[in-house]
């Protein structure tokens, strides 16, 4: 039996029909300028193609969980009720605070994942609860879509539900979008942290062998090659992530899982790295590579949580020295890639399609995408 | 103009064509896996009929093939030239489009050329039990069609995830009489080895070899058996080719392009190499020779040229050949076959030689030629074979650019009735395009993934 966690952010995806490019602090404002919830209506569809009958719902009350639960017909159990969980269209009545406290009710009863319907803001609410420890699933309603916890649409969330085997995970990056400026049209994003979300277990292609390998040994395969083709005349930039992570902690170096750090003949000899302090070590060493893991399912490559690698470093390094890495798990949830390093000429240079290292001595051909949409319907969520 | 171009029974060729005594360079010896000294035939003793290591070394360029397996050959044999009426006119190319068809032989593909030969001359030294191993199945199901037509046992170890997967083929070798079990398996002592480091690993074609070599090494009467890779191999399947020359003759053609998938190498050997005679006679100088490979599986167009194992556990002689390392496992997931590290050293050393060119196609384009095929032609082609359509095709495209009227060959090497998964796959959009990183590898001159 598999325990689910069910929240519902009922305001998410409101901002975004009324204009306002999102919804986080200005619910009453979408209210008043007659938005209509999407959230229940998403999560119920989402309710609706579950087909596995072993699981058991643990869920917040009224509009946060438990009326779409009740209106699919599930089995269920209330372990949260906000203060006014019932509500007309036109009032506020639940926030962020109580999303948070769902997640925690559901995490100490032992839930084996907590499934959200809600857009970036909701995503950074529930990881904040969860941290890397409990899997996370989002169904998005919300109007950003940045982050890689998200599916598809509640149809595939639901899918993907009923194939999971209840243990298989891969990482999801949690982006933190700075809202205000994202309304001007400026997309400023930050990494927030890495969750866990579920990854199918069924055969990602029909072959001559066998399935799909585990991630967690792709991910040492991945790490096992990076390292033994890095050279003592190379520096190594090396991005963001549990993949790379990977790299650094099979050099027995400590990595800022959230950043880029620089690495020369297997030692770090800068952490944390912004843009400038990056052009001023390229200053001091002939030949470098990059190493970066796409961002979830989203797939930005550059331009998204990793903005200090940046067109000035990239024109000085040349964009051959980009080594991409990630598990197929990985760009199995990642329709496509994206490269926007928010200079059109630096975006042309490169090709149609680009390699990304998903094993030891392997690599996968992969479509990258250079034209950026920047609105609430996010590329390839 | 007729679409089959057929010879009749007794046209099937009476000596094969061993291209040995025509190359440019010598082969390099196989070398001893421990001492690193040129293997001798008392070497090879252990697990191959003295026959096979005669015609492995052999430098006569024809050798009688026996009454027996010409009269087993004739159940499919000759195999039919077609003219691809249907698919040139879909290309509107100028390109006169020809295959020669192997996948009517009782396995399906063209392994029972070699296996039949290998059985006999097994058997006509008293041997009474094969062991072999097989990916994908396609040897292994011939190599128990050809054993119980002499009334041999075989053991074959079949890559764990191709049995699982392919119940089949499975069932194909059990009709045939052979003992199908997959590899790593607890029956031999590399098999324990490898379960124990790791009980769930879906194995490798190298994995079985290993296997398979332990099996004949260590099991009285029996030999080990190779459907790919060694030279009496390719040798076997250049009946392929001496037909097809013939066929060309009877609608006066001559070859200008002549293509072949590549895995190990024996159907790629089995059409071109009395080609590649024309070109080192000056019979046809301007013939381009082209293996296919798949992109994540490159030896011959991405490996090194040098000694390797020819199995995982380096229990093989070590053979000259381009090699991506005998370690290199492709992934399993790869849909199209080809997935050998190595190169046979024949097909190597003309490589070597610029007498074949070779190339890498990613396998959603080969599916993509494979679909066209089938619906031009009528023949669903094993996602091996399609590595050829998808440069035949491609060269057929260039002609239409260029207008001329090149006339092409390629190797329909077997039909893809049990590899229907793989299309399902390809349609359901989920086929990964694997690549080997070639520019990475060899950046870092650490580690080089051979033997030298």
């Amino acid at each position: 039996m598999i325990r689910i966690g069910f929240v519902v952010n009922p305001y998410a995806g409101m901002g975004g029909a009324v204009g306002l490019k999102g919804t986080d602090g200005r619910v009453q404002e979408a209210i008043d300028r007659g938005a209509v919830r999407e959230s229940p209506v998403k999560a119920i569809r989402f309710l609706s193609g579950i087909t596995r009958r072993d699981i058991h719902f643990f869920t917040a009350g009224g509009e946060m969980g438990e009326d779409e639960l009740v209106a699919a017909k599930l089995p269920h159990t209330c372990l949260y009720h906000p203060d006014r969980s019932y509500s007309d269209e036109e009032t506020i009545t639940t926030t962020a605070a109580d999303t948070s406290a769902a997640c925690q009710e559901f995490i100490k009863n032992n839930c084996d994942i907590i499934i959200f319907c809600g857009g970036d803001g909701t995503a950074r609410d529930v990881y904040s609860c969860t941290g890397a420890e409990t899997p996370i699933l989002g169904i998005p309603t919300g109007v950003k879509i940045y982050s890689g916890v998200f599916a598809t649409s509640p149809e595939s969330a639901a899918r993907l539900l009923s194939q999971w085997n209840g243990s298989s995970c891969t990482d999801g990056e949690v982006m933190d979008v700075d809202e205000e400026e994202y309304r001007k049209g400026n997309l400023n994003t930050r990494l927030f942290g890495f969750a866990k979300i579920p990854s199918s277990s069924i055969p990602c292609q029909s072959c001559k062998q066998i399935s799909c390998g585990d991630d967690r040994q792709a991910t040492e395969e991945i790490a096992s090659f990076i390292t033994e083709i890095m050279r003592d005349d190379t520096l190594y930039l090396l991005g963001a992530g549990s993949t790379t992570g990977a790299v650094a902690e099979r050099l027995g170096i400590s990595h800022t899982i959230l950043g880029v750090d620089a690495i020369f003949q297997g030692r770090i000899v800068g952490s944390d790295l912004n843009e400038k302090q990056i052009l001023s070590l390229l200053g001091h060493y002939n030949r470098v590579k990059i190493i970066l893991s796409p961002i979830g399912a989203q797939g930005f490559i550059l331009g998204r949580g990793n903005q200090q690698i940046s067109h000035h470093v990239l024109a000085r390094t040349g964009t051959d020295a980009l080594i991409v890495v990630a598990t197929e798990a990985k760009l199995r949830n990642t329709k496509s890639l994206y490269i926007d390093t928010g200079n059109p000429e630096m975006n042309g240079l490169f090709g149609d399609t680009i390699q990304v290292i998903c094993g030891y001595r392997m690599a996968i051909r992969a479509r990258l995408n250079k034209e950026i949409i920047l609105s609430g319907s996010v590329p390839g969520g | 103009m007729n679409t089959k171009i057929l010879l009749d029974e007794n046209e099937i060729p009476k000596k094969w064509y061993n291209i040995q005594a025509d190359l440019k360079t010598p082969l390099d010896p196989p070398m001893h896996p421990q001492t690193k000294k040129p293997v001798g035939p008392a070497d090879l003793e252990p697990i191959f009929p003295k026959e096979l290591i005669k015609q492995e070394m052999c430098q006569d360029r024809y050798i009688d093939i026996p009454e027996e397996v010409r009269d087993i050959y004739t159940l499919w044999r000759p195999s039919p030239l077609f003219r691809a009426h249907r698919l040139e006119k879909i290309l509107k190319t100028p390109a006169k489009i020809y295959y020669k068809y192997e996948g009517g032989s009782p396995p399906g593909s063209h392994k029972p050329n070699t296996a039949i030969a290998q059985a006999y001359y097994n058997m006509k030294e008293g041997i009474e039990r094969i062991a072999t191993e097989t990916g994908a199945g396609q040897w292994g199901s011939s190599l128990a069609f050809a054993t119980q037509l002499f009334g041999m046992e075989c053991k074959v170890y079949m890559v764990r995830g191709s049995y699982d997967q392919k119940p089949y083929r499975k069932m194909m070798m059990q009709t045939w009489g052979a003992t199908c079990v997959p590899s790593p398996s607890p029956d031999t002592n590399s098999g324990r080895a490898i379960l124990a480091k790791d009980p769930d690993t879906p194995g490798s074609l190298g994995i079985a070899i290993s296997e398979a070599v332990e099996d004949a090494a260590t099991h009285d009467n029996t030999n080990y058996s190779l459907g790919s890779v060694l030279n009496h191999v390719c040798l076997h399947q250049t009946i392929i080719g001496q037909e097809a020359q013939k066929q060309l003759d009877m609608v006066d053609e001559k070859a200008d392009i002549v293509i072949a998938s590549a895995g190990g190498g024996s159907n790629l050997a089995g059409l071109c190499f009395p080609f590649v005679k024309d070109k080192i006679d000056g019979k046809n100088p301007d013939l381009e020779v082209i293996a296919v490979e798949p992109s994540a599986c490159p030896s011959l167009t991405k490996g090194m040229f040098a000694y390797d194992f020819g199995d995982v556990a380096g229990l093989t002689p070590l053979l000259k050949m381009f090699t991506l390392g005998h370690d290199f496992i492709p992934p399993s997931i790869h849909a199209g076959g080809l997935r050998y590290h190595g190169m046979a050293p024949l097909v190597s050393r003309l490589h070597a030689d610029q007498l074949i060119d070779s190339t890498s196609v990613y396998q959603n384009e080969v599916f993509d030629a494979a679909v066209m095929f089938a619906r031009a032609e009528g023949i669903i082609p094993a996602p091996e074979s399609a590595h050829a359509i998808r440069v035949a095709i491609d060269k057929a495209l260039e002609c239409k650019k260029t207008g001329e009227a090149k006339t092409i060959l390629f190797n329909n090497s077997g039909h893809g009735h049990f590899d229907l998964s793989s299309y399902e796959g390809y349609f359901a959009g989920s086929l990964v395009d694997y690549e080997y990183p070639a520019d990475l590898i060899a950046e870092s001159l650490k580690k080089l993934p051979v033997m030298s």
